[in-house]
């Protein structure tokens, strides 16, 4: 029964399955298509919850179960549900292809979640690499085809661009070590570290991962990827693709060990950079998707500064940060899904009068966005103060205090946001959101979720730090 | 420092009063306005109960920490919810209950988004009595933000003039101060090596060395004096005060600028002593300044707020000045300052924003004559002004003329500017009440009615208060200096 452990991605590779063959039936059912995918998603959450405490190792060694992949595995699936729950109205595909969309998003959150286990590079790349198929197909699927394929486009060529690299880093570190697989690399890495063809193999490697993650420099898709996708896929790559970078990157950074001086002056730098671009360039944004993409850069960066860090505070801090980031990213383009209807991109000052169409949305929105900017008591605050006390523990005082300026910096854009949908007024009356039951519920779940978790944080710490522990 | 339980636990009945008004109005509709202003005036009541049985229970012989409760948060950090009260806090927990209820009685005839206002509001006051209650730096630092960003939208929706740059300005301005607060806290925690977020675990002597104290500390005299309207970085205050509405002018002039000030004392004078010593000349210098440029600069205004705002900036600066005279009066004057400040400035802000929803103009050009159509609303307006000003027998005139014994001790240049600052500012204070109460009467405001006596309730509360501890001072001394003498005492 060893096969048991392996049950929550074979279900999501069913989802998948299931999917291709309703893509095969000539009928449309938009709502049967978004039924079926919400209650599988539903199932596999739940799958995935149950297989928890799994261990164990698969494929000749190259693929660990283990607390921190089963904990990763909780959250992406807890991604695509959350992301399924907002496909309702998926105007922005067209509708003959809804079941590939839910085949595509299944198999990426599978590519995930395998990602998160694998601890030998050849199964890590070719993880990544499935992933990252599925999104850039997912990206062209907008209905009008000339934004879609435009940024599905250069979404594809970035990161084939980017991969090339990595794959030649992988080479590089394997020439150098002679190792495929992570446990051997744990041992043989540290001690070459100063090796010009291990640090450039590393750094190569870890650039596919800052391509996934859309950290300063590797970001320029981000912006064009976001505003060109379909919602619930700028949705599904602003959260739960983020989730799974994070924990790739977490794993192969951790495999260098502390004996790497200049991978940690690597991660501070682009910790740096990409807090301070990404927040000064959504500064300027006047598309709401673009803003959030930008913010995205930013929050990157203020990961980088807890996976700097290099030690257990740091790597839990990361773990926890991923969650934070999960639930802000979600709200946020759950207010973007439902108000722009017809798929279309809002823009910040769209928002306007949200607070009288549809409160609960607005508040939402307005703890997200305070989240976002780390202010108490919200999961985004807890995670920033996580991230930064790992920092300090390593006496870097300076990054913090520049990611607390970043903090104030993008304060100002988020209260641009928060000031369009509590105070300007329409230009036209605009008739009341009504917001389904479920949406409701959404809201509501995650309004409370962002708020008892940053105001008592204590069970996700736990989680976060056992799935952490296993890293060092 | 010792530390003392209560039986039933006040402090934490404070914030469940805020707490549980907050959820009542959230719950209630929007259109159901009466029962959510009752809601807020009980929870703030109750409130005020509260702080003033905390004030008469303090045990003034016992002194130390008192009320403490204390709950494991976060072990795996050293987070613990932990609350308790000293001299130095009892006094603002009592200004931060009057001035909420007085507050919410003042924004009575609100009308425009009522829901959302008092929830706001109620928000706002939750934080600031977590602030001045909490001691451990991850509340403290949650409870900061938390008592900050309902201001954005409480100025930015109800305000008047320039609201929308005033609620920007006042919100980056104050969350700047932040960016230098939490670095502190965790540079601090962590290099205490302790593992923990607990002040007075943190305040043993010894832990820190002087240089990180030093260092520290200007973090904390820094991001705190933002808040506290410490020139040169005071420039969102007035503009703030200006835009905001009547009920918020008061919450944000008679106690957030008091968290700024209390920060500095409990975070940087508690946590970094040498650090204080070290800094205390730079603290008297930008004090003195903050007060003379206060005091003229308002000379020059023609805003009734915006006098009243550069006069909180001159009147910080006396606190500011009180704390860098490290020494037993000093610190008196400075917390009494703080408490007959906030009290007085609520008063002021409460009757301007009477006859500002009278008249709907601030310009003092346009006034005149009020006293003969309003004679209550001016009788207050010229109260807060004479306690402004530091006339005896009002509960101003102890606070300053503590601070500046002090001050002469330690700084006798300093202290003589800071005097003859007050003295202009009697002459432009006064001048704003001359032109605004006496004088001829515009035809414009002889039709307008004077408070009703239910209207003019909140302000006679803040009357009565400045004037109790006017001719009581000891009250207010007694329960300062149990904190202030072994702070003092303690200093190495």
């Amino acid at each position: 029964m060893k096969w048991m452990i392996f049950q929550s991605e074979l279900w999501f590779l069913i989802m998948g399955g299931v999917f291709l063959v309703l893509a095969m039936l000539p009928r449309h059912h938009p709502r049967r298509d978004h039924l079926t995918a919400v209650v599988m998603a539903l199932v596999g959450m739940a799958i995935c919850l149950a297989s928890i405490h799994f261990s164990g190792d698969l494929f000749f060694q190259t693929y660990r179960i283990d607390r921190y992949s089963q904990v990763f595995k909780v959250i992406l699936a807890m991604g695509l549900f959350l992301v399924v729950m907002l496909c309702d109205d998926l105007s922005g595909v067209e509708e003959r292809l809804h079941p590939e969309f839910y085949a595509l998003l299944s198999l990426c959150t599978l590519a995930m979640m395998l990602l998160v286990s694998c601890v030998h590079l050849l199964t890590i790349y070719v993880s990544l690499e499935l992933s990252s198929y599925c999104l850039y197909i997912l990206v062209a699927m907008r209905r009008e085809r000339r934004v879609g394929s435009k940024s599905g486009l250069k979404y594809f060529l970035i990161g084939a661009a980017a991969s090339a690299v990595m794959l030649f880093g992988l080479a590089l570190l394997y020439g150098a070590t002679g190792a495929t697989y992570v446990v051997d690399l744990i041992k043989a890495l540290p001690p070459k570290m100063a090796h010009p063809m291990v640090a450039v193999g590393l750094m190569m490697t870890l650039g596919g991962f800052f391509f996934k993650l859309a950290v300063f420099p590797f970001h320029f898709w981000a912006p064009e990827a976001y505003a060109g996708a379909p919602n619930q896929v700028a949705a599904y790559i602003a959260s739960a693709s983020k989730v799974g970078a994070i924990a790739i990157l977490l794993r192969v950074v951790a495999m260098g060990g502390s004996g790497a001086g200049y991978l940690v002056h690597l991660l501070i730098l682009m910790a740096v950079a990409s807090m301070t671009v990404g927040n000064l360039s959504a500064i300027v944004q006047k598309d709401f998707k673009r803003l959030l993409a930008f913010s995205s850069v930013a929050q990157a960066g203020y990961i980088l500064v807890g996976i700097a860090a290099m030690n257990a505070a740091g790597f839990t801090s990361a773990v926890f940060y991923a969650v934070a980031l999960l639930l802000m990213k979600l709200t946020c383009f759950m207010v973007v899904v439902l108000v722009a209807g017809e798929g279309r991109n809002p823009s910040v000052a769209q928002l306007a009068g949200l607070h009288r169409r549809a409160p609960l949305l607005a508040l939402a929105l307005m703890i997200a966005l305070f989240g976002l900017a780390g202010i108490p008591p919200t999961i985004g605050f807890t995670g920033k103060l996580l991230l930064f006390r790992a920092a300090m523990q390593q006496g870097y005082f300076y990054l913090v205090l520049i990611a607390m300026v970043n903090v104030v910096i993008s304060l100002y854009y988020y209260l641009l946001v928060i000031k369009a949908a509590y105070l300007l007024e329409p230009s036209e009356p605009q008739a009341a959101l009504r917001l389904s039951l479920h949406h409701q519920a959404l809201a509501g779940f995650l309004i409370l979720a962002m708020l008892l978790i940053g105001f008592y944080p204590r069970y996700l710490m736990d989680v976060a730090r056992s799935a952490a522990l296993l890293l060092l | 420092m010792p530390l003392h339980s209560a039986n039933f636990p006040f402090l934490s009945a404070i914030l469940i009063a805020c707490l549980g008004g907050l959820l009542v109005v959230l719950v209630l509709p929007a259109r159901r306005q009466k029962e959510i202003k009752w809601v807020s005036a009980i929870s703030s009541a109750i409130t005020l109960v509260l702080s003033l049985t905390l004030f008469l229970a303090y045990d003034r012989h016992l002194g130390g920490l008192q009320f403490a409760e204390r709950i494991a948060w976060i072990p795996a950090l050293g987070i613990s919810y932990f609350n308790a009260v000293d001299g130095f806090s009892v006094p603002m927990l009592l200004l931060t209950g009057i001035v909420f209820f007085t507050g919410v009685l003042t924004a009575w005839e609100m009308t425009h988004r009522v829901k959302e206002f008092f929830a706001l509001l109620i928000l706002l006051v939750l934080g600031v009595f977590g602030l001045f209650m909490s001691l451990d730096l991850f509340f403290i630092f949650v409870w900061y933000d938390v008592s900050l960003f309902p201001m954005y939208l409480l100025i930015a929706v109800w305000g008047s003039t320039r609201k929308e740059y005033g609620a920007m300005k006042l919100t980056l301005y104050l969350l700047a101060g932040s960016a230098l607060i939490l670095p502190g806290i965790l540079y601090l925690v962590v290099v205490s090596g302790l593992e923990t977020f607990d002040m007075t675990a943190l305040m043993t002597a010894g832990i820190f060395s002087p240089a990180q104290q030093k260092f520290a500390f200007l973090l904390f005299y820094i991001g705190f004096g933002i808040l506290a309207g410490v020139w040169p970085l005071h420039t969102w205050s007035p503009v703030g005060h200006v835009a905001a509405p009547t009920a918020v002018s008061m919450l944000h002039a008679g106690v957030l600028m008091k968290i700024g000030a209390f920060g500095v004392l409990r975070l940087g004078i508690f946590l970094c002593p040498l650090g204080w010593q070290h800094w205390a000349p730079l603290m008297a210098l930008l004090a003195t300044v903050g007060i003379v440029y206060g005091v003229f600069v308002g000379l020059s205004q023609t805003d009734l707020k915006y006098v009243i705002g550069y006069s909180s900036v001159s009147h910080m600066g006396i606190v500011g000045l009180g704390l860098a005279t490290v020494s037993v009066e000093g610190l008196n004057g400075a917390v009494f300052q703080m408490f007959a400040h906030g009290v007085m400035t609520a008063l002021f802000f409460s009757s301007v924003g009477y006859i500002y929803d009278r008249t709907h103009t601030k310009q003092i050009t346009d006034l005149g004559g009020l006293s003969r159509v309003m004679p209550r609303a001016s009788g207050y307006l010229i109260l807060a002004a004479l306690a402004g000003v530091g006339v005896p027998c009002l509960a101003s005139f102890w606070a300053e003329l503590m601070v500046f014994i002090a001050s002469f001790k330690v700084y006798p240049i300093y202290g003589g500017l800071a005097i003859c600052a007050l003295v202009v500012s009697a002459l432009f204070i006064l001048r704003v009440v001359q032109r605004t109460c006496y004088g001829p009467l515009d035809d414009r405001w002889r039709h307008l009615a004077d408070m009703t006596p239910t209207r003019s309730l909140p302000r006679l509360i803040l009357a009565a208060v400045i004037v109790l501890f006017g001719f009581f001072p000891s009250l207010m001394y007694n329960l300062v200096q149990t904190a202030s003498i072994p702070l003092i005492g303690g200093l190495p």
